[in-house]
């Protein structure tokens, strides 16, 4: 059953995927989908559709055949469409070969791709085969997980798991088409436009909700991870981008000042941990005593309390990025062309309005870069933090992904459920890449004629 | 490594990048460790000083010291071999490392190891499938003396002895071994018209009552560090075993008895006392330099610790101006005294090693246990003196009428009844265990959840773990 169903849906995907305009077409991208299908499957040893299995592990069975019919469809899509343009010889870039031999390209490609394999590949490849395993260092046997290691951190209901995602990208993609095809100007146009931000939210609390939700599950790493996470980039990135603005072109001595802006960026995060322990520390900690000594009142202990535990981290992260982001907002803004924002001024365009319309759309590409290099570090440099700060304290409010797989994988020696958590996060990181690429897409102007 | 592994760029910059730091502190700490032993054994390498690699688990300058001048001490004792002393943040990155050495084909002779991993150390095997460590009773195979060096692993006193015997004899050469005391401030009690510490949780309440009803009284009456040792003890003080099989002493634990009733009943003690104020919880689990730290700024009046510290603990209060006394860790007085059990750690030797240097090995062990050494040691930390010949040098010396606060943890053990519960459990993947009781009681205190509930799902995870080890070792 889950078999069949794979191949059709793997087949469907592969068709869709790489194009149904002419027979062969037709015919190549079948074979493209139940090839890939065949490839996961097989390296799985389609252990997801035996008679053992679980349900959610069928459904992810199924899920990882359309998934990797789609990667060999458009894959091959993409491959053949370059190699048509190159064949067209467009003009602008044209192929040429080695003086020295075919192989001479391959032999100065060397070091990086060794470099590559050995430190990227394999190690990648290594989490992918042990996140199927129950295994532990110096344990001599190894237990077969399957997909098992995954569907434990998913609510136990495979009608969830596909329903919910599936719908809240329906709506999404829903909203968006409505925004589309309504007439500009009208209602329904303005307000499918006011919603349709939300729509990712919408998605988020759908991921919340097929995340296994008992004690110890990861509903609360997922909510954590999210909320500490998109707290960082929100506040680094805001703060940094009105202090620059704050700051630029006025400043006496600008040199010194970014200067030291951006020592805190040059503090590991461990150490920005102990430096906020020692402040924030409600026993000791230096605010404690001066709230304690000069105003009589006693500081709130963050470590017993969610929402300040979670507050002082992202404070903490904040603190170490804010130098980072002001000091590429403030080099953003010089490149702003001084004419340009003249002219907006005399044209009647207030403060806001100069920043809003012209200097805005001019840092796209900075902001652009600072979002994916903050978000890096609030899933994955924050760890230290945390270990300093928190330890994941109070019960687990703090302990996000990143948190969560070391101490699963490295702390408790589970090296197969660590592997298959970091694996949930690299999938994170991936899709989340990929949307703000698509988000991005067309928006950003980089300036080029 | 896992992080590194997962693919991003990003990922694995940051996370080879800590491991490449932590790398690079053990190497220093060798490179430290190995220049101090080559400085004191210069004159003996023209005869080619077998090394005896000791990894611990200790970086504190007063045990790592301890443990150095020792090594110092018996490589000027015996010209044939070097022991170097590295030392590693904690237990489990010991056995992480020497796991990795070994299928190196370069191990540790000695490694420092920690009671809840006995039964992984007892499983683990090399990449051949042999085990990694050898049986210290084995290896000494009945001989009094190796290198001139008296043997004392037969003399290790009782309760550590109990915990570590796997199949009728040592398996590892005890070193570490503290139990839970309690530490009060005796002028806040005095004051408070209390003349001898609680021995009882009914007790501990009514001593509270009495202290924050002080017109000067502390923030709080009482604290320990959320750690799932306390767990532990408090279920053998009530005579329930952790794990079947007696506790896993008669054959494999296959099955964990997390949320039995006198475990539910513990901890909801323990959230009442929180709830009413008297017990404090700093927030954060295995919080020991916080507890200690609330005790001995006198924002507790009582704290129950680990009776590794005694020495310091004690030293500390008398230099902020208050007397502590320490006594036996409370229990309920509404159910029969069973026994407290012990906490630690102990010398584990290397398989393969050649004749020679499992010989130095052994030598070093018995010799860094022999009544002075063992003395000493308990003096400078707190940890009971191990042999029974050191606990009675120490009367000789009159060091516990000196300081009768050392008495405490060993004449709580030896109070101790014989029952597997009072033994201590040996149980598969007890370290992940360990953590899951110590996530559930931190639930517990944070977000007030119901105790039951809350424990029957951390049995249900528990188990899990114990499944998951059992069909990977059992």
């Amino acid at each position: 059953m889950g078999i069949i169903s794979s191949f059709l849906l793997a087949a469907a995907i592969g068709v869709l995927s790489f194009g149904y305009r002419t027979k062969r077409e037709v015919a190549l991208g079948l074979a493209l989908g139940i090839l890939g299908a065949s490839v996961i499957l097989a390296a799985l040893d389609f252990c997801t559709f035996a008679s053992d299995a679980e349900s959610t592990e069928g459904v992810m069975g199924v899920g990882l055949a359309g998934a990797f019919a789609w990667m060999f469809g458009s894959g091959t899509k993409a491959i053949l469409r370059k190699q048509e343009a190159a064949g067209l010889g467009s003009g602008e870039i044209r192929t040429g070969t080695f003086r020295l031999g075919w192989y001479w390209p391959w032999l100065l490609l060397l070091p990086t791709l060794v470099i590559l394999v050995f430190f990227l590949y394999l190690p990648a490849y290594r989490t992918f085969t042990l996140s199927t395993k129950l295994t532990r260092l110096g344990a001599p046997r190894v237990g077969e997980r399957c997909l098992s290691n995954f569907s434990e951190l998913l609510v136990p209901s495979p009608a969830v798991v596909v329903a919910l995602p599936l719908a809240s990208i329906g709506l999404m993609w829903g909203i968006g088409l409505w925004h589309n095809r309504a007439e500009p100007g009208s209602f329904a146009h303005g307000f499918s436009g006011a919603i349709r931000p939300f729509g990712i939210v919408i998605f988020l609390f759908a991921i919340y909700y097929i995340f296994e939700d008992v004690d110890g599950g990861y509903r609360q790493i997922y909510f954590n991870t999210v909320i500490v996470s998109s707290a960082i980039v929100v506040v680094s990135m805001v703060a940094g981008l009105g202090l620059a603005y704050l700051t630029y072109g006025y400043v006496r001595g600008i040199m010194v000042y970014r200067t030291l802006l951006i020592w805190p960026y040059a503090i590991s995060p461990p150490v920005a941990g102990i430096l906020f322990f020692m402040m924030f520390n409600a026993t000791g900690g230096i605010f404690a005593a001066v709230a304690d000594n000069w105003f009589g009142f006693d500081f709130p202990d963050y470590a017993r309390n969610a929402t300040l535990a979670r507050i002082t981290i992202v404070l903490a992260s904040v603190w170490k990025l804010l130098g980072y982001n002001l000091l590429f907002f403030l080099a953003g803004l010089q490149t702003v062309p001084r004419e340009q924002i003249d002219a907006a001024a005399i044209d009647g365009a207030n403060s806001f309005q100069r920043f809003r319309k012209v200097i805005m759309p001019a840092l796209g590409p900075i902001a652009f870069f600072l979002l994916i290099t903050n978000l890096t570090y609030s899933f994955f440099d924050i760890y230290g933090t945390i270990d300093f700060l928190t330890k994941g304290a109070p019960a687990g409010a703090t302990s996000v992904a990143i948190y969560e797989i070391i101490r699963v994988g490295v702390d408790n020696g589970d090296l197969g459920r660590g592997a298959a958590q970091s694996v949930v996060l690299f999938l994170a990181v991936i899709a989340l890449t990929a949307w703000q690429f698509k988000q991005s897409e067309g928006r950003i102007s980089y300036g080029s004629a | 490594m896992l992080a590194a592994a997962c693919g991003s760029d990003d990922s694995g910059s940051s996370s080879e990048t800590t491991a490449a730091a932590s790398e690079t502190t053990a190497a220093a700490s060798e490179t430290t460790a190995a220049s101090d032993d080559s400085a004191a054994s210069d004159d003996s390498a023209a005869t080619e000083a077998i090394d005896i690699q000791m990894w611990i688990a200790f970086s504190d300058d007063a045990r790592l010291n301890f443990t150095k001048d020792r090594a110092a001490e018996f490589n000027a004792k015996q010209p044939g071999y070097n022991v170097v002393v590295t030392s590693f943040d904690s237990y489990n990155t010991v056995f992480e490392q020497a796991q990795l050495a070994i299928d190196d084909g370069n191990p540790p002779e000695i490694i420092h190891f920690f009671e809840a991993a006995t039964q992984e150390a007892l499983d683990a095997t090399d990449s051949n499938g042999d085990p990694i460590f050898k049986s210290v009773t084995e290896a000494v195979a009945g001989r009094t003396e190796i290198l001139g060096e008296p043997v004392v692993l037969d003399d290790v006193v009782s309760a550590a002895t109990k915990y570590y015997t796997i199949d009728g004899s040592l398996y590892s050469m005890p070193w570490n071994t503290s139990s839970t005391v309690m530490f009060s401030n005796m002028d806040i009690l005095n004051a408070a018209g209390i003349t001898e510490p609680p021995t009882t949780w009914q007790g501990i309440e009514e001593a509270c009552a009495a202290i924050l009803a002080l017109a000067d009284a502390p923030d709080n009456c009482i604290t320990w560090p959320n750690h799932g040792w306390w767990f532990e003890q408090a279920m053998g003080q009530a005579g329930q075993d952790l794990a079947n099989n007696d506790n896993g002493r008669s054959g494999r634990a296959t099955e964990v008895f997390l949320n039995s009733e006198p475990a539910i009943e513990y901890i909801q003690w323990w959230s009442d006392l929180e709830d009413s104020g008297d017990y404090v919880y700093t927030g954060t689990q295995r919080d020991w330099a916080g507890t200690a730290a609330a005790f001995s700024a006198q924002n507790v009046a009582m704290l129950m610790y680990s009776s590794s510290d005694v020495t310091i603990i004690t030293e500390d209060g008398a230099a902020n101006g208050f007397e502590v006394k320490t006594s036996y860790m409370p229990y309920d007085g509404d159910r029969p005294y069973v026994g407290n059990l012990i906490g630690g750690a102990t010398l584990w030797m290397a398989n393969g090693l050649t004749p020679e240097e499992e010989d130095g090995a052994l030598a070093f062990m018995n010799f860094f246990s022999n009544p002075d050494n063992a003395a000493l040691w308990h003096q400078v930390t707190g940890y009971i003196p191990i042999t029974n010949a050191a606990t009675d040098l120490l009367e000789v010396e009159g060091w516990f009428e000196e300081s009768p606060n050392s008495a405490v943890a060993s004449a709580q053990l030896n109070d101790a009844a014989d029952t597997p519960a009072s033994t201590g459990a040996l149980l598969g993947n007890f370290v992940a265990i360990r953590d899951v009781v110590t996530i559930a009681i931190e639930d517990i205190l944070v977000n007030n959840v119901d105790v039951k509930t809350r424990m029957d799902s951390a049995q249900a995870e528990a188990q899990q773990q114990l499944d998951d080890y059992n069909e990977l070792y059992g």
